[in-house]
């Protein structure tokens, strides 16, 4: 055994002040995060049905519907119910009647798909009124970018460290046993040979 | 019972923190008093604990709503089975559930290690009770069961109606179960890492937990899109919500460390990585409970947040921290004991796999916690939603698919061209032909297409493998098929569970690819109506609204519509959906309405796919308000998620060592000495 009771006594008492230290630390971060709501109910309970805003655009001259029923829901699926439910607002107006908010905000994307804006223009509205937060993922711009490109550069990251690696450890000059000249045996027998060696079993 | 049940929780809290202290100093001075008086204190622990859960259940059953658990989350109507699962309703029962399961696994693993890991043990010992003293705390102190109110309500608020599902009796204690179990995996790595003692001994005992912790995990994830599926109403299993993915994070590092293991055990190779792999598990499903209770993700999980967030905070960055500090000590002592040999391997496909499944586990990760760090940057609120975890992760779990595939027919040390042709000949084939039918049959998704080639590729190797071990087994021991399969599998668990595991890998892939073919239909129908629609596979579906009943059922008023529905013009049967509000109290003059009314789906399943109705509700008297979603395949995911349960459970059967030993696992167990004469 490496610990002496010194160590061990003083890694107890450090354990302790950082336990006490991060507590701190964690409270007041997570005060700062808006975490401390003792209840916030949003799984069936009270949600925010006053988050509506209104959306509206003056229709286009001689406006004609731009969108099929289809690509409306598509769009409506692309923009989040402002309630709280976290669904978006095609989804949440087909499942949960008792929400105001989506149901509004699906009237004013039938108004604009009406007034003859095209699927884009609608959800660079409802981003206008409400925010970002609005659309059920980040627009490809940016800062955005660094939340799309990020996984798979950490993958890359990822493949070339293993491709290092492997090619640090990969020894391709050691021989295999099978080619050792001096071991008396038939090319059949080295073959089964090999084939258990290599086999799982 | 109620009162010992309270003072036991605090017993065991002193318990625990007399187990941690005498265990570390029983490990550290070698007094092995101290290390039996810890072992003693664990059982203690373990003891109080049930005491303190039995006590909250008697509230529970006895309706005492001077306890504001009990009259948060139950009231006097709600049926006796959901009076049991109330224990887990809550941010306090659940947490409470989580040290009961945490106490019952040291007590397990305290046990099982009586005679055995004795120098890892006191630390071992040492590490769960510091994991238990810290949900003790929290519950003493944070969030206790057993306060008190100021006065006695005459009933309770009542259960959230999306919890009155039986998916909710099993889901969550799945899913705690294989949470609470990945702690034993980071006690032993702690208690390897303490004592410099890191050969392969200790892998024994953490591939054992971090399997259960695997199939409870994985078992909990496919009961929880389950319950999604049939009582959330939104049409679909998966929706990435921050709880969802929460649940993902340790499976998938789980995943990569069931597989990174063979490695070391076979070669002795990956040691750092795979204690690395042990603690992220631990540290994930912490990570995973602090997104859930602290609010600072929103969730439509979010139904049991308060401050004990900042608890989970703070015992997450010591964890970390000991955990950093540890391994960056010992890195010598993790250093490996061979080295590849090929690029073209089976160790080399594993690491490969390892790090698809870590980069899907960075991926969503990073997706739930982007509006955090969006909002920290660029002080902008931002939504990350299922498309974007698609576009990231759809390509990536194809990469693992086809891994899935590679990796078991690949050679150990190095692959010859023979070997690979042998081997992926008939697999390749397979999954070319897979494609070339989806085309010519008119598919042209291209993920789908993709997902299904990939799909009987893997198939095709799983085919094959079975097939050669039947083959041979009926050639060596004259065994009749059935038999042959049967023996196959019980001689190699761990092999052949595997592949099963695997089967159902692909089975669960192949059913995502259905849902490139989902159609959703928004319809308001009154009495009478009838609407036709057309599916993915051609048929044309007729849905006749017999209009709008209320009536009432135990603790609810329920609002259901009855669609009769024919396929190509055939009767099929009834559709039926519904709204529920539930009550609390009985009498229909004085009962109050609790929560939002809830939504119960009508689904009409079959193999092919699911024809899913959602009253969203009804204006007027008999105007209904409904969507109508036709999702192909459905029914497989569950079919997959069994098979991967029952795989696992093959996998995780005791076998006797010496049939272990055969299947090459265990003869390079042995301290050292098997690899060290390899290496000479």
């Amino acid at each position: 055994m490496t610990t002496t009771r010194r160590e061990f006594l003083l890694s107890l008492g450090g354990g302790f002040a950082t336990l006490v230290a991060t507590l701190v630390a964690g409270g007041a971060a997570a005060r700062a995060l808006g975490a401390q709501e003792e209840t916030r109910n949003t799984m069936s309970g009270p949600m925010n049905q006053t988050a509506y805003l209104p959306v509206r655009l003056a229709p286009k001259p001689n406006a004609k519907p731009a969108l099929t029923e289809r690509q409306r829901n598509d769009l409506e699926h692309q923009l989040q119910c402002q309630c709280g439910c976290t669904l978006d607002v095609f989804t949440c107006r087909t499942t949960d009647f008792s929400c105001s908010v989506s149901p509004a905000m699906h009237m004013d994307v039938m108004g604009l798909v009406a007034g003859g804006y095209e699927a884009q223009e609608i959800l660079a509205a409802f981003r206008k009124v409400y925010g970002e937060h609005v659309l059920m993922t980040p627009v490809r711009e940016g800062f955005n970018w660094v939340g799309y490109f990020a996984p798979f550069g950490a993958l890359a990251a990822g493949a070339a460290l293993v491709y290092a690696l492997l090619r640090r450890w990969t020894h391709p000059e050691v021989a295999s046993p099978i080619a050792l000249p001096n071991v008396n045996a038939t090319p059949d027998e080295l073959a089964r040979l090999d084939d258990a060696m290599r086999s799982d079993q | 019972m109620i009162l010992v049940g309270e003072l036991s929780l605090w017993v065991a809290l002193l318990m625990a923190v007399w187990t941690a202290t005498v265990s570390f100093a029983g490990g550290t001075l070698r007094r092995s008093e101290l290390v039996a008086s810890g072992e003693r204190g664990t059982y203690a622990t373990f003891a109080m604990i049930v005491l303190a859960s039995i006590g909250l259940w008697t509230a529970l059953f006895t309706h005492d709503y001077s306890l504001k658990f009990v009259a948060s989350f139950t009231s006097t109507n709600l049926p006796k089975v959901y009076l049991f699962t109330a224990f887990w309703a809550g941010q306090a029962g659940s947490l409470l559930f989580w040290a009961m399961i945490l106490a019952t696994y040291s007590a397990i693993a305290v046990f099982a290690n009586r005679n055995r890991n004795r120098d890892l043990m006191p630390y071992v010992t040492g590490t769960l009770a510091l994991i238990l003293i810290f949900f003790l705390a929290t519950l003493c102190l944070g969030a206790n069961p057993y306060e008190r109110l100021d006065w006695l309500p005459p009933d309770g608020r009542g259960m959230n109606p999306q919890l009155q599902n039986p998916g909710m009796a099993i889901h969550p204690p799945n899913l705690y179960l294989g949470y609470v179990a990945t702690a034993l995996p980071f006690a032993f790595a702690i208690g390897a890492l303490i004592t410099r003692r890191l050969d392969a001994e200790w892998l024994v005992a953490v591939r054992r937990w971090a399997l259960l912790s695997w199939f409870f995990n994985t078992t909990g994830i496919i009961l929880g899109m389950w319950w999604a599926y049939v009582e959330l109403g939104w049409g679909g299993y998966w929706a990435w919500d921050p709880v969802e993915n929460a649940s993902l994070l340790p499976w998938l590092t789980t995943t990569a460390f069931l597989h990174s293991v063979m490695v070391q055990e076979k070669r002795g190779m990956l040691r750092k990585w795979n204690v690395v792999l042990v603690m992220c598990s631990f540290l994930l499903a912490i990570l995973g409970t602090f997104i859930t209770r602290s609010g600072v993700i929103s969730s439509v999980h979010s139904f049991a947040q308060s401050p004990v967030g900042n608890w989970f905070a703070g015992f997450l960055a010591i964890a970390i921290i000991a955990s950093v500090y540890l391994v960056a000590t010992r890195l010598k002592d993790l250093k490996a004991k061979a080295e590849l040999e090929s690029m073209v391997s089976r160790e080399a496909a594993f690491l490969y796999n390892n790090l698809v499944l870590v980069g899907i586990a960075f991926s969503v990760l990073w997706g739930t916690l982007f509006p955090i760090i969006s909002e920290a940057v660029r002080g902008t609120k931002i939504t990350v939603g299922p498309p974007f975890f698609n576009s990231v992760n759809i390509p990536l779990g194809l990469l693992l698919l086809f891994l899935t595939g590679v990796g078991p027919l690949i050679a150990w040390r190095r692959a010859s061209t023979a070997n690979l042709k042998r081997q992926f000949t008939t697999p390749v084939v397979v999954g070319i032909v897979t494609c070339g039918l989806l085309l010519a049959a008119g598919m042209r998704s291209f993920y789908a297409v993709v997902a299904y080639t990939l799909a009987g590729f893997v198939a095709g190797t799983i085919c094959q493998e079975f097939y050669k071990g039947v083959m041979a087994r009926r050639s060596m021991y004259d065994e009749s098929a059935p038999a042959a399969f049967v023996r196959l599998v019980a001689r190699n668990r761990r092999r052949y569970g595997g592949y099963i595991v695997h089967a159902g890998v692909v089975i669960i892939f192949a059913a995502f690819g259905g849902l490139a073919f989902k159609s959703e239909n928004d319809l308001t129908m009154n009495a009478g109506d009838t609407r036709t629609l057309t599916d993915a596979w051609g048929h044309k579906w007729s849905f006749t609204s017999d209009g709008v009943s209320r009536y009432d059922v135990l603790n609810r008023q329920v609002t259901a519509v009855t669609l009769e529905t024919r396929r190509d013009g055939k009767p099929v049967g009834l559709i039926t959906s519904e709204k529920r509000q539930y009550f609390s109290g009985t009498d229909p003059e004085t009962r109050v309405a609790t929560f939002e009314p809830s939504t119960e789906v009508g689904i009409m399943g079959s193999f092919r796919q699911d024809v899913y109705v959602t009253l969203a509700g009804v204006t007027g008297l008999d105007t209904s308000e409904i969507r109508i979603t036709f999702n192909p395949l459905v029914r497989w995911v569950w079919i997959g998620g069994i098979c991967m349960a029952i795989g696992g459970l093959i996998v995780m059967w005791p076998q006797p060592e010496k049939r272990r030993r055969q299947s090459g696992y265990v003869t390079q167990l042995r301290p050292d000495t098997a690899l060290a004469a390899e290496n000479a």
